[in-house]
C-alpha cells in the first residue's frame, strides 16, 4: 500500500500558509525570529482566539487549512509531534510558581502546558473521536508522529491521518538554548518557530497529491553501520552511497557542532548529491524537521526533485530519516 | 492481531521497589499514599504516593556518578527498566535490536522548577555559582520529555530507537500501542514500553488549581470520592513477537491481546458524561483482541477518584458490558496515587501480577457505591484471570485501553 502526502501547510518565519518561500524567501539576519502569523479569523473566532496561546491558534490554522484542502472534516487519526508543547504557558506557570510560591496559581496556564492539548484541541474543534496521540522527543518529535501514522496507514487500520509538528520559541527559551550552546552564539541561521500540518492518505493519489511518503526511520545514537542499514531498508543506496537523483533535504543550521555531524554524513553517503539546507529559510527549533518535511513535499510537487531524503541528525543522539518521492 | 507476548517487566511505585514488593502490597492491601515527605512543596498536608527513596539513594542503587545530571523521572525509570531487562534476560548487546518507547509528561520539570530563576538570570553557562557537583545549567538539557527518556535508555546501552509519548495520564498505555505496531510491522521483534513520572511542584500545583486533589486518601469508584492523590513511579514491559520470544526461549509472562485509542473530543480536562472516548477505546481493544465483553475477567479502571472521571468511566463500562454484566473491577490508585504518565504501565504490571498469582487487587478505601452502578472489588480476592482490561485516560480526552491475556500456563490461585 502506498502512502501519500495529500496536503501540507506551515506557519513559520516564512510567509504563512503559502509557498512563496519557493521563489521569494524572506531573509532573516537576527539570531532569533518569531513566526509570521497569518490572519487567524478564517480559522479561529476572535473570542476563542483570546483564550488561546500562539501555538494553539497556529495549530488550528494549519490543521484546518490542511483538512479543507483535502475535503476532510474528521481525519481518521490526529498525531502530533511537539518538543515543548505550549512553552509560553509552561513558562508563565513556572515563573509564577518560582517567584510567587504555591498559593495563588491559576489553572489556565497549567492546562495548556500539557503537550497533548494541541492534538486534543484539533480533535475537540473537529469533533474527531479517532486515534489521537502526541510525541515529545526533542528534535525527532515530528518524525515520531509521522512514523506512528505511517505504520497505521500501512497496516490498513486507518485511511488518512493528520500529522502535526508544532513548536513555539520564546525569548526566554531562546536564552536557555543559547546557554547550552544549542542555538545562537554566532550561528548564522536563525532560531525560529514551526507550525506544520500534513495530511497523509493511503492509496489516494490524484493531481493535488504532493508526493509519496515512502518510508520513515527513527534511529538512536546511530553508527555508520546503522545509517547504512536504514538506507538499505529504504532502498536508496547505489554502490554504497545515495543514488544520484536523490536530493538531500538537510538540517544544517550554521552551528558548527550541528553542521559537523551533517558534514560527516553527507561526505560518507551523499558525496555527489544535491543538498538543500531548509533551515536557511525556516530556522531551527524542535519541530524544524516538520518544516523540512513540508518543504520536501512541496519541492517535489514543484518538480524540483524526484526523490528527497529528509535528513535529521540530532546532537543529542536521536536521529531520523524520511524518504519522499514523486 | 498477531501474537505479541510480554517477556519481562519491572515496576517502581509508592507500594514498593520491584515486582515482589508491589505484589506483596497488593495482596496484603497495604497502600503507599501518605502526607508528602520527599517533594519540597509548601503543601505539606497533601496526600501523595511517593516512591520511598531520595534521588541520592536512587543514584547509589544505580551507580550514577554525583556529577552526572539526572532527573527524578529518569531515576525512577532506570530502576524499573533495570528490573524489566533482567526479567526478560536481555543484555546490553540485545538493546541494539530493541526499541524503547517511553511515556512521560513531567520529564525533567522537577529540576527545572528548582533552577528556573537561575537559568533566567545568568548570562552564560560558566557564570553560575553552585555548590553541587552538577552545574544547574545542565538541567536545561534534561528538561524536555525526550531527554528524560534518553537518560533512562542510555544508562543500559544503546537502543536502536527511542521515542517519547506525551499524552498526559495515558502516555504509558499509548506506548503499548506504538510498541505493538512496531512489532506487527516487522520493524522490530522486541520493544520495551512503559512510562515514568516523578512528582513535581509544577503539576502538584497544577492539579491543585484545578481543584481535583483530595486532602484525604483518595476513594476511587466511591460515592464519597473528592478527588485524586498524585503518585509517582515507573514501569516497563518487554513486548516481543512470539517467534522472537520462542527462538530465544524467553519466559512468557502474558500477552498483549488488544488495544484501543480514542479521543473523547469533549474538553481539555474533563470527561464527557457518556464516556464516549473511554467507551470507544475499550470497545476497540476488545475487537482487536477478538473477544466478547463477557470474556473479560477483571477491569483495572483508570478510576482516579475525581468527581468527574469515575462516573464517566462507569457509564462507558456500563455501555460496553451491558446492564448488570460488569466484570470484577477496581482502581488501584488507592495504593499508589495517580501516577499520571506512568499509570498505564504500572497498572498493566499489576494486572499481569494479578493474572500470574490469581487474584483481583482491591479498590482501597471503598465504602459506598456510586449509584446506580455495581460495586468495585473492595478486598483483594483470589480469582483465576485470563483476560484483563486495563484503562488509562488522559487530559485532552486521550483515552486508551489495553487487553492483557494470561501467559500460556494460567496460574491457579496460590497463597
Amino acid at each position: 500500500m502506498n502512502i501519500y502526502v495529500q496536503a501540507a501547510n506551515q506557519i513559520s518565519i516564512q510567509q504563512p500558509l503559502c509557498e512563496s518561500w519557493l521563489t521569494e524567501p524572506v531573509e532573516h539576519r537576527e539570531p532569533f525570529v518569531r513566526a509570521i502569523d497569518p490572519d487567524f479569523r478564517d480559522y479561529v473566532s476572535p473570542v476563542e482566539g483570546r483564550r488561546m496561546g500562539k501555538l494553539m491558534k497556529r495549530a488550528l490554522a494549519t490543521s484546518l487549512k490542511t483538512l479543507r484542502e483535502c475535503g476532510i472534516d474528521q481525519p481518521d487519526a490526529i498525531v502530533t509531534g511537539t518538543g515543548l508543547g505550549s512553552v509560553e504557558s509552561t513558562e508563565a506557570f513556572l515563573l509564577d510558581l518560582c517567584q510567587n510560591g504555591e498559593q495563588l496559581l491559576k489553572p489556565t496556564h497549567f492546562m495548556q502546558s500539557t503537550h497533548n492539548t494541541i492534538g486534543s484541541l484539533v480533535a475537540i474543534q473537529t469533533k474527531t473521536h479517532g486515534y489521537n496521540a502526541t510525541y515529545s522527543h526533542g528534535t525527532i518529535s515530528f518524525e515520531s508522529a509521522l512514523a506512528d501514522a505511517y505504520l497505521q496507514l500501512r497496516a490498513g487500520d486507518i485511511g488518512n491521518a493528520l500529522v502535526l509538528g508544532q513548536d513555539v520559541t520564546t525569548e526566554r527559551y531562546f536564552h536557555l538554548l543559547e546557554l547550552i550552546d544549542y542555538v545562537g552564539n554566532g550561528m548564522d541561521g536563525a532560531c525560529g518557530e514551526a507550525s506544520v500540518a500534513a495530511m497523509l492518505m493511503a492509496d489516494a493519489s490524484d493531481e493535488k497529491t504532493l508526493c509519496e511518503l515512502a518510508g520513515v526511520k527513527l534511529l538512536h545514537r546511530p553508527t555508520t553501520d546503522d545509517w547504512q542499514r536504514a538506507l538499505e531498508q529504504l532502498g536508496v543506496l547505489s554502490d554504497g552511497a545515495l543514488a544520484d537523483d536523490i536530493v538531500v533535504m538537510s538540517g544544517e543550521n550554521g552551528h558548527p557542532k550541528n553542521d559537523e555531524l551533517y558534514g560527516q554524513w553527507l561526505s560518507r553517503f551523499a558525496p555527489k548529491n544535491r543538498v538543500v539546507s531548509y533551515k536557511r529559510w525556516f530556522g531551527e527549533c524542535f519541530s524544524a524537521s516538520a518544516l523540512g518535511f513540508y518543504a520536501a513535499a512541496h519541492w517535489i510537487h514543484a518538480n524540483r526533485a524526484r526523490y528527497v531524503i529528509l535528513l535529521n541528525i540530532g546532537r543529542e543522539g536521536s536521529s531520523a530519516i524520511t524518504l519522499l518521492k514523486r | 492481531m498477531s501474537s505479541i507476548v510480554i517477556t519481562g517487566m519491572g515496576v517502581v511505585s509508592a507500594i514498593g521497589i520491584g515486582k515482589r514488593e508491589n505484589l506483596d502490597s497488593l495482596r496484603s492491601m497495604r497502600g503507599g499514599v501518605a502526607p508528602v515527605h520527599y517533594l519540597a512543596t509548601e503543601h505539606r498536608e497533601c496526600m501523595v504516593g511517593e516512591v520511598k527513596l531520595t534521588n541520592d539513594e536512587m543514584r547509589v542503587r544505580l551507580g550514577i556518578a554525583a556529577d552526572e545530571a539526572s532527573v527524578r523521572t529518569s531515576l525512577l525509570g532506570m530502576l524499573a527498566l533495570d528490573e524489566a531487562l533482567a526479567d526478560a534476560g536481555l543484555t546490553a548487546d540485545d538493546l541494539r535490536q530493541t526499541a524503547f518507547v517511553n511515556g512521560t509528561t513531567v520529564g525533567g520539570m522537577d529540576m527545572s522548577e528548582q533552577h528556573y530563576l537561575d537559568f533566567l538570570s545568568v548570562a552564560d553557562a560558566t557564570s553560575l555559582k553552585h555548590d553541587g557537583a552538577v552545574n544547574p545549567i545542565d538541567y536545561i538539557r534534561t528538561h524536555d520529555c525526550g531527554a528524560s527518556t534518553d537518560l533512562i535508555a542510555d544508562h543500559f546501552g544503546r537502543f536502536a530507537m527511542t521515542t517519547t509519548i506525551s499524552t498526559a495520564c495515558s502516555s504509558a498505555a499509548n506506548a503499548f500501542i506504538l510498541g505493538a505496531r512496531l512489532i506487527a510491522s516487522g520493524e522490530f521483534s522486541r520493544v520495551v514500553v512503559g512510562g515514568a513520572e516523578s512528582l513535581s511542584k509544577f503539576h502538584l500545583n497544577g492539579f491543585n488549581t484545578l481543584m481535583i486533589l483530595d486532602q484525604k486518601p483518595c476513594r476511587p469508584m466511591d460515592a464519597t470520592r473528592a478527588g485524586l492523590n498524585l503518585g509517582e513511579g515507573a514501569a516497563y514491559l518487554v513486548l516481543e513477537s512470539e517467534a522472537s520470544a520462542n527462538a530465544r526461549g524467553a519466559h512468557i509472562v502474558g500477552r498483549l491481546a488488544g488495544y484501543g485509542n480514542a479521543c473523547d473530543a469533549f474538553h481539555q480536562t474533563a470527561s464527557s458524561a457518556d464516556g464516549e472516548g473511554a467507551f470507544r477505546a475499550m470497545r476497540q481493544a476488545l475487537q482487536r483482541a477478538g473477544i466478547e465483553p463477557s470474556a473479560i475477567d477483571y477491569v483495572n479502571c483508570h478510576g482516579t477518584g475525581t468527581p468527574n472521571n469515575d462516573p464517566s468511566e462507569l457509564e462507558a463500562m456500563h455501555r460496553l458490558f451491558g446492564d448488570g454484566k460488569l466484570p470484577s473491577f477496581s482502581s488501584t490508585k488507592g495504593f499508589t496515587g495517580h501516577t499520571t504518565s506512568a499509570s498505564g504501565s504500572i497498572e498493566a504490571v499489576f494486572c499481569l501480577l494479578a493474572m500470574q498469582h490469581g487474584f483481583v487487587p482491591a479498590n482501597l478505601n471503598f465504602s459506598a457505591p456510586i449509584e446506580p452502578w455495581a460495586v468495585p472489588i473492595g478486598q483483594t480476592v483470589e480469582k483465576p484471570l485470563r483476560y484483563v482490561l486495563c484503562n488509562a485516560f488522559g487530559f485532552g480526552g486521550n483515552d486508551t485501553a489495553i487487553v492483557l491475556e494470561a501467559g500460556p500456563q494460567p496460574a491457579t490461585p496460590s497463597r
